[in-house]
């Protein structure tokens, strides 16, 4: 944590989208304090021109938002600035909010109330490449893997998975820690973020034309 | 009244009725019955015949035309000699001759030119006079000679009826052969297959009452019928028969097995045994037996004339009439065609008596034995429709049950969906019910203490309890997710809550679960999760609030004891701890609630306080109880 501070926050842009002006104003000031550059929008509309103007770091944004919903800003964010960290904004950190932002491409989620520090905090360990995940999430990725039946909530494909992944998702959801499920494992402490962010880029379906062949190479779809 | 007056007479018709349709039916069948048995048998050419011969018989000599008939004796000594003549034409010697005897009782032993060429009493067939059978025999060429020739027939008689000799056929044996053939067709090879058929059906009767040991009635059949069989496989060689007496008996056993005939009927129509009268219809027969066994066979002979004919002549009448009202009360196919079977054999037995008393021409063909076997034939073809009868009626009765089990199926299948429905209702009423108790021992408190706290305008515990009031919320979310009953699941969550609660109080949350973590609870439910992580919150909170701990450990394990693994749960702290009896009353209020929830769940709390800290054990039960049983 210490060394992502140290690489001045000023430098880290983010584009904070929030339609519920005191949650915006929680958020801009505990951002602002620890030294980040924040942009706000509080509409669809007025994120993407915020977009258009200047390309932010991290973009951290509520899903319903008054002109349409959040999942389309991310889809956008994603596919035109790759290189953009995404978070999604949660109230309750819900299965069915969170996962559809994943799907989407973003990279967990911070709560509304969370506290000042904890919000600064995330996002550091977003930019520095640690991407955060909940026990809950987690809990919900593979209880998915298990299902056999059409299961309920939001739509979410585990078949990239590997049985490694899903071994270090049940130990997140467990409640382990990340040296604790190393150890189980028998693989380096360093390597869990990585097999995390890998873990989240493999829920994300990238684009129409992919989702097909991915649901083509499942058998999911038959030509 | 005059409906009621009007049904038995109409009954009483149609009763009427009924009884004049059977009888006259019986009379065709009698007056069909006649008319074969009076239909002359088919004879030889009339070139062949040979009726005028001398006989001798007792010392006395006078010339006969056959038919003819000698008084009876009982000695085989003295037969009657019939002595004849017949021409035979050298030029015939390419052709073979024979002598053929259509009809003789009882025995008959042929010579030609004083050479014998046949001797009856070495075919058994022959020895019975309750068969017609005919002899024939060829003439061996040399003993012929052109022109004249000598045919000697002796004739013997073994009582009690007189003797008997037919006409005498003499000519080229594919003259005489077909109509030989004709007779013991009819009166040797047909009684033999009847006897075979009623073996079989004594055999078939013998099972069923064997299998069937309640139908008496069966049992009675199949006594009859073994009984016939025997008599008509005996072997009845006159010389020397290894048992005579017994023999004899069985040969004369007509009137037992008339008598189990009859006790088969009363059995099988009336269905009610006469316990007095019953027995008397075997009594005849019996007489007979012991008349067999200690007289001897002439004996026998002489008691089946006198006491066994009349007595097949009554059992035959009874059977009529058991028969006949069988079929007017019951219509049914067995007692109509056993009716059918009695007439016959009644007008043939009546047929034959009267021939031997000499009311009627006497050709010594007897046919009440050969008339049992249309009895025979009903018998069988009745039992066979009764069997039919049976299987259709088990089928119906399994049809009825497959339509009765589907409709109970189908009754069943709609109590157990309509009781499904009733389950998943209660079950989401029971659900209700708990997150309305969940939501109003949290949130619902918390939102009040909010809008109290804004009334007051005092804005310093609000965000307090509008944190709490969301960390419930969370909880209660949490909570109803499905975890398989991996208690570590929703720890884990409460985990993240908890040190993000934390963290800004600098406390330190330290985490132990050591693997593999605790037994899965398949009875897990939402309610008992939210009472254990409750706990947990209240006893972070009280390390947070009252003992101003700076560091929080959780360490989760499982032990074993007896019975298996039992979780455990412990949160300790370094806080200055408090006073278990309860210093201020918000703490004994929390302690106090924790202990109801620990209760609620089966579960045993202990708790060890002290200037060291605070340590709360939370020992989780080997199965959570199902009902939410502590009234709190």
């Amino acid at each position: 944590m210490t060394s992502p501070e140290d690489m001045a926050a000023q430098e880290i842009t983010i584009l904070l989208v929030e339609d519920d002006p005191p949650t915006l104003w929680r958020l801009q000031d505990a951002l602002v304090k620890a030294g980040f550059d924040v942009a706000t929008a509080a509409t669809l509309g007025e994120a993407r021109t915020s977009l258009a103007a200047r390309v932010p770091r991290v973009l951290l944004t509520d899903l319903q938002l008054p002109d349409g919903h959040g999942v389309e800003l991310i889809r956008e964010t994603r596919q035109r600035h790759p290189d953009t960290e995404i978070m999604v904004i949660s109230a309750l950190g819900d299965e069915e909010t969170v996962i559809s932002a994943i799907t989407v491409g973003a990279t967990g989620y911070i709560l509304k109330d969370a506290f000042p520090s904890d919000i600064a905090a995330t996002v550091h360990d977003l930019v520095a490449g640690h991407s955060p995940i909940s026990a809950s999430i987690a809990r919900f990725i593979v209880r998915r893997t298990q299902a056999q039946a059409e299961p309920a909530g939001p739509e979410l494909n585990t078949a990239k998975l590997t049985p490694r992944e899903i071994d270090i998702l049940w130990g997140i959801a467990k409640g382990f820690s990340y040296a604790e499920i190393a150890d189980n494992l028998g693989m380096s402490r360093q390597t869990v973020p990585g097999h995390i962010k890998s873990i989240y880029r493999k829920l994300e379906v990238h684009t129409r034309g992919e989702a097909v062949f991915e649901a083509v190479q499942q058998g999911l779809i038959k030509l | 009244m005059r409906g009621g007056a009007a049904r038995p007479a109409l009954r009483a018709r149609k009763t009427a009725s009924r009884l004049v349709q059977y009888l006259l039916l019986q009379a065709v069948i009698a007056a069909l019955c006649i008319l074969v048995l009076r239909h002359p048998l088919p004879e030889p050419p009339s070139r062949t015949l040979l009726t005028s011969f001398s006989l001798s018989d007792r010392g006395e000599v006078r010339s006969v035309t056959l038919p003819g008939f000698v008084p009876a004796r009982t000695s085989m000594s003295d037969p009657a000699v019939f002595t004849g003549r017949f021409h035979w034409d050298a030029r015939d010697a390419g052709h073979a001759w024979s002598v053929y005897l259509p009809r003789f009782t009882n025995g008959v032993i042929v010579s030609v030119n004083g050479a014998e060429i046949l001797d009856s009493r070495r075919d058994p067939a022959a020895n019975r006079s309750d068969r017609a059978t005919p002899e024939i025999a060829i003439i061996p060429t040399p003993l012929l000679r052109d022109g004249d020739n000598e045919l000697v027939v002796r004739l013997l008689v073994w009582g009690p009826i007189s003797g008997f000799l037919d006409k005498v056929y003499v000519g080229a044996d594919a003259d005489l052969r077909p109509f030989y053939e004709q007779r013991t067709l009819w009166f040797v090879t047909l009684p033999t297959m009847f006897a075979a058929w009623q073996g079989i059906l004594a055999m078939i009767l013998a099972v069923i009452w064997a299998t069937r040991r309640g139908e008496a009635s069966y049992g009675a059949l199949a006594a009859a019928m073994t009984l016939g069989a025997i008599q008509a496989f005996v072997l009845t060689t006159i010389d020397e028969p290894a048992h005579p007496r017994l023999n004899a008996t069985l040969l004369a056993s007509a009137p037992l097995e008339s008598a189990c005939l009859l006790a088969f009927a009363i059995l099988f129509f009336v269905r009610k045994w006469p316990r007095r009268l019953g027995p008397l219809i075997f009594l005849p027969g019996l007489i007979m037996v012991l008349i067999g066994l200690f007289g001897g066979p002439p004996a026998i002979r002489q008691a089946f004339l006198v006491l066994g004919m009349p007595t097949l002549v009554v059992h035959l009448l009874l059977l009529g009439l058991i028969v006949g009202r069988s079929e007017m009360r019951r219509r049914d196919v067995p007692s109509l065609l056993l009716g059918c079977g009695v007439t016959i054999v009644l007008t043939s037995l009546l047929h034959d008596v009267l021939a031997v008393a000499g009311f009627i021409a006497d050709d010594r063909v007897f046919f009440t034995r050969l008339s049992y076997s249309a009895m025979l034939v009903a018998i069988g073809a009745g039992l066979t429709f009764r069997f039919a009868q049976a299987l259709n009626r088990v089928d119906g009765f399994a049809a009825h049950l497959v339509i009765q089990l589907r409709k109970a199926e189908e009754k069943l299948k709609a109590s157990f969906a309509r009781e499904q429905e009733r389950e998943r209702a209660a079950a989401l009423a029971r659900e209700r019910a708990r997150l309305m108790r969940d939501l109003h021992d949290g949130l619902g408190g918390q939102l009040v203490s909010i809008v109290a706290l804004s009334e007051r305008g005092s804005a310093a515990g609000i965000g307090e309890a509008a944190r709490a009031a969301l960390k419930d919320l969370r909880l209660v979310i949490d909570s109803m997710d499905d975890i398989g009953g991996d208690l570590m699941l929703a720890l884990a969550s409460w985990r993240d809550r908890a040190a993000a609660q934390l963290r800004p109080h600098e406390i330190a949350l330290d985490w132990h679960a050591a693997l593999p973590g605790l037994p899965v609870y398949p009875e897990l439910r939402p309610w008992h999760v939210i009472q254990i992580i409750r706990i947990l919150d209240e006893a972070v909170t009280n390390a947070v609030k009252h003992a101003g701990a700076k560091y929080i450990s959780v360490s989760i394990e499982s032990r074993p004891c007896e019975g298996g693994e039992r979780g455990c749960i412990t949160v300790s702290d370094d806080g200055k701890g408090f006073a278990v009896d309860g210093d201020g009353r918000q703490t004994s209020r929390g302690l106090r609630n924790m202990k109801n929830r620990a209760a609620r769940c089966g579960a045993e709390l202990e708790l060890s306080s002290g200037t060291g800290g605070t340590t709360v054990r939370l020992q989780l039960p080997h199965r959570f109880p199902e009902g939410d049983a502590v009234t709190g």
